[in-house]
């Protein structure tokens, strides 16, 4: 007897995936500059590198750092500005063998919203993320995410633009990532991207100076994994639209710890620089651990960590 | 450079043979027959830790030949330490080869290739392809002391006249390689190098001063390797033709704009980088 393979179809607002693998902004290029190393077909959608309205030179060098476990790093949005960008570079994009959703970043309300209606008219592009949480320009960059209420005003500015699914990434530094999440979804995002990058800094004790050229940085690989997985569980308990969990995943158990958690798909970053092989090995196994446990899809596990949970969060009644 | 158009893919190698060459200094020979044919000179691999735990490492193709290309490393962290534990027989997956290497199609008469530390690492194929095409080669070749000038032994064999010089006086020049490049009366047709920041800077500003060029291959820490990230950046001319295209306006009214050191280098001309 043949057994259908479990299927890792998903679905982000209308954006339908055949893997519920996606590559993080600014990780993975366009796709292209990995397509020698990757079998994109494989792989869900690449989330493209972060454009701004205009175009943005990128912080000073260093620009990365190798921790423990992680990866500091400072690129500071280093993009060539919208027009150029719609112009020059996302028609280079029309034949990617995956679907590509844009990402976009900015320091006003009117930026995104004219960089996200601009982007989303671009046929390659199939969905559009929001990047309110760079912790790597200033202060500026992360504002957005850290205010309930800014978080709402850009997600509705940019929403007016679209019709395309729309992504909202969200920075895991703040004190209460459920009641951003909570702000996202009512106004108007189809999903959200949990987490950005941990603020984060190293300094170099033979030069005492901090060893990034920002000073500041975003710390991500599997360093900050259970910092991730937290925020997951804690805005799948907030909001009913799908979450795209991130931070640390580099293998399918570690993506099945936000699966559980509650997220919808994941997205591998950093994972990409220690091995490129690594998001065709997760669907791979994804799919023989559903198969092993007789699963017929992902998404039958979405979410289980949250049921019937005995602890803290049972007490948080008014939260469910 | 010119862009290289090579067949850049993940290479399942196994490894044949491994020395060291000095203490911390490895040299991995490994059976990796298409990466060997596909390789240019100046071109480097990501080395993916067999462990998987911890990001890919940059490292220069040292030979390339036949069915066997190695690596030739200094054990200064976690990532080279994994790899220097490697035995033969040991497989070791690498992507590449990767970036744009030297650019030796002048056919000059005489080249001078200057090489620091770790640097010697990514000029043996380049002194090798030279030397093949009738160029006469010098190497100047600087390390901390003697121990660590490995295998200069090897490009004397290739037909590479030697220059040497040592930190501690131990062998050669005592002090910076190069002085033995500014003293020089006169500059050849060819200056290549790699090695330390502040030692390419020098090797930039000597060719400034008496107007030639040098192609300088850049160390700098990746994350991909493979112009995904933007991590790996210097500052270059943005009229120099491996600028990426970015519109003007990018620069702030400066006329600088950051280049991949994976992408559109590692190699890149002197006179172009603004660091």
């Amino acid at each position: 007897m043949i057994t259908a393979q479990p299927s890792l179809e998903v679905k982000l607002g209308k954006l339908q995936l055949a893997y519920p693998t996606l590559m993080g902004s600014g990780c993975y290029g366009s796709g292209d500059e990995f397509a020698p190393f990757a079998d994109l077909t494989k792989i869900g959608a690449v989330v493209l590198k972060s454009v701004t309205r205009r175009p943005r030179l990128g912080n000073p060098t260093p620009r990365l750092v190798h921790t423990p476990a992680g990866l500091l790093n400072a690129i500071g949005l280093q993009n060539p500005g919208i027009d150029w960008y719609v112009e020059r570079e996302v028609p280079k994009y029309a034949d990617r063998p995956c679907p590509l959703i844009g990402s976009v970043a900015g320091f006003s309300i009117d930026d995104y919203a004219y960089v996200c209606e601009q982007l989303a008219k671009c046929a390659p592009i199939a969905a559009i993320e929001l990047n309110i949480s760079c912790p790597n320009v200033g202060s500026e960059g992360e504002t957005f995410a850290c205010d309930p209420d800014l978080t709402a005003r850009v997600v509705r500015a940019a929403r007016a633009t679209t019709d395309k699914t729309l992504i909202v990434k969200l920075s895991p530094n703040v004190t209460d990532i459920a009641s951003i999440a909570r702000e996202a979804e009512a106004a108007g995002a189809d999903a959200l991207a949990v987490i950005n990058t941990v603020r984060g800094m190293s300094v170099d004790v033979e030069t005492w100076r901090p060893r990034l050229g920002n000073v500041t940085g975003g710390l991500s690989g599997p360093a900050i994994r259970p910092i991730a997985v937290l925020a997951v569980y804690e805005v799948a308990r907030a909001v009913s639209i799908p979450i795209v969990g991130q931070g640390g995943i580099e293998t399918a158990t570690d993506a099945l710890e936000f699966f559980l958690a509650g997220a919808t798909a994941v997205s591998i970053g950093t994972a990409n620089f220690t091995d490129p092989r690594i998001p065709e090995r997760i669907v791979a196994e994804l799919q023989a651990y559903l198969g092993r446990r007789g699963l017929a899809a992902i998404g039958d596990i979405v979410g289980k960590a949250n049921v019937g949970i005995v602890g803290a969060y049972q007490h948080g009644g008014d939260e469910g | 450079m010119p862009t290289i158009d090579c067949d850049s893919r993940v290479h399942e190698t196994r490894v044949t043979d491994r020395s060291e060459l000095a203490p911390g200094v490895i040299l991995l020979g490994l059976n990796a027959p298409e990466l060997a044919r596909a390789t240019r000179a100046g071109q480097y691999v990501m080395a993916i830790p067999p462990t998987g735990e911890a990001a890919a490492t940059a490292l220069g193709i040292y030979e390339a030949q036949g069915e066997r290309a190695s690596l030739l490393f200094f054990l200064t962290g976690k990532r080279t330490r994994e790899l220097g534990e490697l035995r033969p027989g040991d497989m070791l997956a690498l992507t590449g080869p990767l970036g744009n290497g030297f650019d030796l199609s002048s056919k000059p008469r005489h080249a001078v290739i200057v090489a620091g530390g770790v640097g010697i690492a990514s000029v043996l194929l380049a002194a090798q392809r030279l030397v093949a095409d009738g160029t006469r080669v010098e190497l100047l070749y600087g390390a901390r002391n003697e121990a660590l000038l490995v295998d200069a032994q090897r490009f004397a064999e290739a037909g590479c006249e030697l220059a040497l010089a040592t930190d501690d006086g131990s062998a050669g020049h005592h002090g910076l390689i190069t002085a033995l490049l500014e003293r020089r009366s006169e500059m050849p047709d060819l200056i290549l190098a790699c090695g330390p920041s502040p030692m390419l800077r020098a090797v930039g500003r000597i060719a400034a001063d008496r107007g030639v060029r040098a192609q300088l291959s850049l160390e700098e820490t990746f994350a991909c390797g493979v112009g995904g990230c933007w991590g790996c950046v210097v500052p270059l001319a943005r009229t120099s033709a491996q600028a990426p295209g970015f519109p003007l306006e990018s620069q702030g009214g400066s006329d600088v704009v950051y280049a991949r050191i994976c992408k559109e280098g590692p190699v890149f001309f002197s006179d172009e980088l603004k660091w």
